[in-house]
């Protein structure tokens, strides 16, 4: 291990609302390859937007090669070696390997382009990286791993010596993270240095010399990796203390209303077999990307289903399209709901029509507005949707607001099975309790809640049973009384183990 | 580690865009063949002239086009850029000036026009569409006023017979070496611009924001810079074709160059110029402009209605697209 080239002290950042980053240290040496680890939301991307001059820092100190830095630019960055694979690739597909690598600086004689000399200093990067590739080749036609691939060549052709890889393996197969790892090892032996961003903390026994944990945007420990363990580890990244308390409502827990088994669609939603009860709020838990969403969205007919059962009241029900699942009473509150939960430039009135126009219309299809107004206004009501009127456009409400016109469009009709995906995602803290009280509603009324959420606190907090999910599969279940923030994490980090033995 | 050898064929035709822009010329070879068959005039000599002559107007249009098609974006306003370029180059020459320097006065408010849409859809980041559809009907609006919303009288009138007629011959009536003086000066711009967008650090660009603007950005490929780019130059086509157009006529025509942005885009897309952006290469233009003069001129001489050419080049052109959507979602398929 070399020599310390990057350093970050008492960093801050906050942004609106957020505090981010709070007093974090970070530390990476030459020729090493550091883990920044930590749960979703736990400051890693900041930090390393930071470094790579995406972001700039409120306070702190920060020296990049022995030099202090005041705030950087994503240039200013790539010109002190610093460069960020990104985990969501960025590349022009139509061009060429070697024209991706020396995209911006291309060399030229005369004005014209040198496309031979580009392409043999392409190959010699390749080379060195005993990577089997024709720089002609165009980027578009190679596989996702190659082309994560010429991104790190890209990013050792502009000299980078800090290489930030966020996730890299998320998209590989286990012959293609041997690559990457052998990859990585040579970019350690030419004194590069490494930090490492993965959730799929087995990995990190193959390649990773340090550690650094985080949490809540506050830095907790760095270690090495040999003196640590996986528990260890674990314990560091969920010990956070449950300062918010939760309003559980105990119901009897009654007949079984919905059963999925063993759904899949795609690479994300696979083997998937659960069961939702009369008074009961069960709980899905896990990282980002664990296929929660794409759960949802299958069962509601969003995504086309590859196999699987789905059971309303122990009777098969097929869906096929939205509508259908719609028809049957099983609702989605989605994830986003800017983007597909409201129509935001539409009225309330409008929102909360939209899904039940077959109840509104009469034989001729002319909307019957006087049912609507009752039914909206009703809605808003119920809910205790704060707004002066029906007619107001969903944007000009607060999140909170926004996330319960999402419920009202959907209790307007008698639903049998309602999911939330992550209700309580950007609001504040007493629109959050009255989403869980909601729910409670919801639950005690004889309604299956299914909740989908990645805070930890509040899945343990609210729901009666725990569904951990992983990579697309269920991985665990625990009671609300045995769940702890350790036996979840563990559970949402079992990835398939995809590295060979060949890396040992 | 050694790179596969491809025979010659195969490497020519690894070239990315080369596959469609061959298509093109194929489709080019069968149109021409058919209606030769059903009309010998069309393998005439002079026929293959007159087809030359005339396409050159569609290929500096289509060339123009296709860089901005390349990045991604679309120029609606060349067509009224060409009539812009014809009014004011032919009323300043009915006014006695001469003919070059009423040309490079025209250039010179063509090249504004194309500034102004650089800075519109590069800078403003307006939607190309509604940029270019401005600055269209301002192109339009503009050539109508040079001479008092009317067309020009004859350019003979202001410069004398002499200067006028050498000035037609020079770009339309002449021909040097036996070609039309026309068909050369399209060769002209179409060397100039393929050597721009294949060979230099601009072209290579332009391909960059058309295939991942976010990361050409990340590169410091400055998107505004590359996108005004792109704009002069289609101004500058729609100049020199609003010359040919003024020489043809001898006159400024109020209405020269009317729809020619459709002309253009057809071109492009014929030719295998995805209007998604990213790729195509110029040759297909070149074909693009070749078959569409091609089908104009070879139903005319079997003595099709006007109505029956449209409809056939409207469907060409969808088709060209419709190949082009279902090649790249093969594309992308096999490289999952």
């Amino acid at each position: 291990m070399g020599d310390v080239i990057v350093t970050m002290e008492h960093i801050y950042k906050s942004f609106p609302g957020v505090k981010a980053l709070d007093d974090v240290h970070f530390e990476l040496r030459s020729g090493e390859v550091m883990a920044l680890l930590g749960e979703n939301g736990a400051g890693k991307s900041t930090l390393m937007k930071i470094l790579s001059g995406v972001y700039t820092r409120d306070s702190g100190r920060m020296e990049i090669f022995g030099q202090e830095q005041g705030d950087l630019t994503p240039r200013l960055a790539q010109e002190l070696g610093v460069a960020i694979i990104h985990q969501e690739l960025n590349m022009c597909r139509h061009l060429s390997v070697a024209e991706n690598m020396f995209l911006g600086r291309e060399k030229t004689k005369l004005g014209t382009l040198s496309n031979r000399e580009m392409e043999d200093e392409a190959r010699k990067i390749l080379n060195e990286l005993k990577i089997d590739m024709d720089p002609k080749k165009v980027v578009g036609e190679l596989p996702v791993s190659k082309q994560q691939m010429v991104e790190i060549a890209k990013a050792l052709s502009t000299n980078a010596r800090v290489l930030i890889m966020d996730e890299p393996t998320s998209s590989l197969t286990s012959r293609e993270i041997d690559d990457l790892f052998r990859i990585i090892r040579e970019l350690k032996a030419k004194g590069c240095g490494i930090v490492y961003i993965s959730h799929r903390l087995e990995e990190l026994q193959y390649i990773v010399d340090r550690v650094t944990i985080m949490r809540d945007g506050q830095y907790i420990t760095c270690t090495n990796y040999k003196d640590t363990s996986m528990n260890e580890i674990i314990a560091h990244m969920v010990g956070r203390e449950i300062k918010e308390k939760f309003p559980r409502v105990n119901c009897e827990k009654g007949k079984r209303i919905f059963e999925v088994k063993h759904l899949n669609a795609g690479r994300m939603v696979r083997d998937i077999s659960f069961e939702l009860n009369e008074g009961e709020i069960v709980g899905f838990a896990g990282l980002m990307g664990a296929g929660r969403t794409e759960t949802t969205r299958a069962i509601f007919g969003v995504d086309p289903k590859e196999s699987g059962e789905i059971l309303l009241d122990g009777k098969p029900i097929h869906i096929h399209k939205v509508a259908d699942a719609i028809g049957a009473g099983i609702v989605l509150a989605p994830e986003d709901r800017k983007k597909d939960g409201l129509c935001t430039k539409l009225s309330l009135r409008h929102n909360i029509a939209l899904p039940n126009l077959d109840m509104l219309c009469n034989g001729l299809g002319v909307v019957q507005r006087g049912r609507e107004t009752e039914m909206c206004e009703h809605a808003v009501e119920n809910l205790m949707i704060k707004t002066t009127s029906i007619e107001k456009e969903a944007a000009t409400l607060s999140g909170g607001n926004q996330q319960k016109v999402v419920v009202a469009k959907w209790l307007a009709r008698n639903s049998r099975v309602v999911m939330f995906d992550e209700p309580t995602r950007g609001i504040d803290v007493a629109a959050k309790v009255e989403i869980y009280h909601l729910m409670n509603k919801l639950k005690q009324q004889g309604i299956a809640v299914m909740f989908v959420s990645s805070e930890m606190p509040e899945v343990m907090g609210i729901a009666d049973r725990i569904i951990v999910m992983c990579d697309g599969r269920i991985t665990g279940e625990l009671s609300a009384g045995e769940a702890t923030q350790e036996k979840i994490l563990t559970l949402a980090t079992s990835f398939e183990k995809k590295v060979a033995a060949a890396n040992e | 580690m050694q790179t596969k050898r491809l025979n010659p064929v195969r490497r020519f035709f690894a070239i990315r865009g080369m596959a469609s822009a061959m298509i093109a010329f194929a489709a080019l070879i069968v149109i021409y063949v058919v209606f030769g068959l059903s009309n010998a005039n069309v393998f005439s000599a002079a026929n293959i002239q007159n087809l030359l002559r005339s396409m050159s107007k569609y290929l500096i249009i289509g060339i123009g086009q296709s860089y901005l098609l390349i990045t991604g974006n679309i120029d609606l306003s060349i067509g009224s850029v060409v009539g812009m370029s014809a009014m004011i180059s032919a009323t300043l020459m009915t006014h006695g000036v001469n003919p070059l320097v009423a040309a490079m006065i025209a250039l010179a408010c063509c090249l504004v026009i194309g500034l102004i849409n650089g800075l519109l859809v590069g800078k403003a980041q307006l939607p190309p569409f509604i940029a270019t559809l401005g600055t269209m009907f301002v192109a339009r609006g503009v050539g109508y006023m040079i001479n008092g919303n009317r067309n020009t009288d004859a350019i003979a009138s202001g410069i004398g017979a002499q200067a006028g007629d050498s000035f037609q011959n020079f770009l339309y009536y002449g021909k040097t070496l036996g070609v039309y003086n026309t068909f050369l000066v399209a060769v002209a711009v179409f060397i100039v611009f393929f050597f721009l967008l294949s060979k230099t650090r601009t072209g290579r660009h332009i391909y960059a924001i058309g295939s991942n603007v976010d990361a050409a950005k990340l590169s410091g490929v400055s998107v505004f810079v590359t996108t005004t780019k792109a704009y002069m130059v289609s101004a500058f086509c729609a100049f020199v074709v609003g010359l040919i157009l003024c020489a043809q006529a001898s006159m400024g025509n109020m209405e020269a160059g009317n729809m020619y942005e459709m002309y253009a885009v057809a071109a492009g897309v014929i030719g295998g110029i995805s209007p998604l952006g990213g790729t195509g290469l110029l040759l297909g233009t070149f074909a693009g402009a070749a078959v569409w003069q091609t089908l104009e001129n070879g139903l005319n001489m079997i003595g099709a209605q006007v109505g029956l050419q449209r409809i056939v080049i409207g469907v060409i052109v969808v088709f060209s697209v419709l190949l082009d959507v279902i090649v790249r979602r093969g594309t992308r398929k096999r490289s999952k």
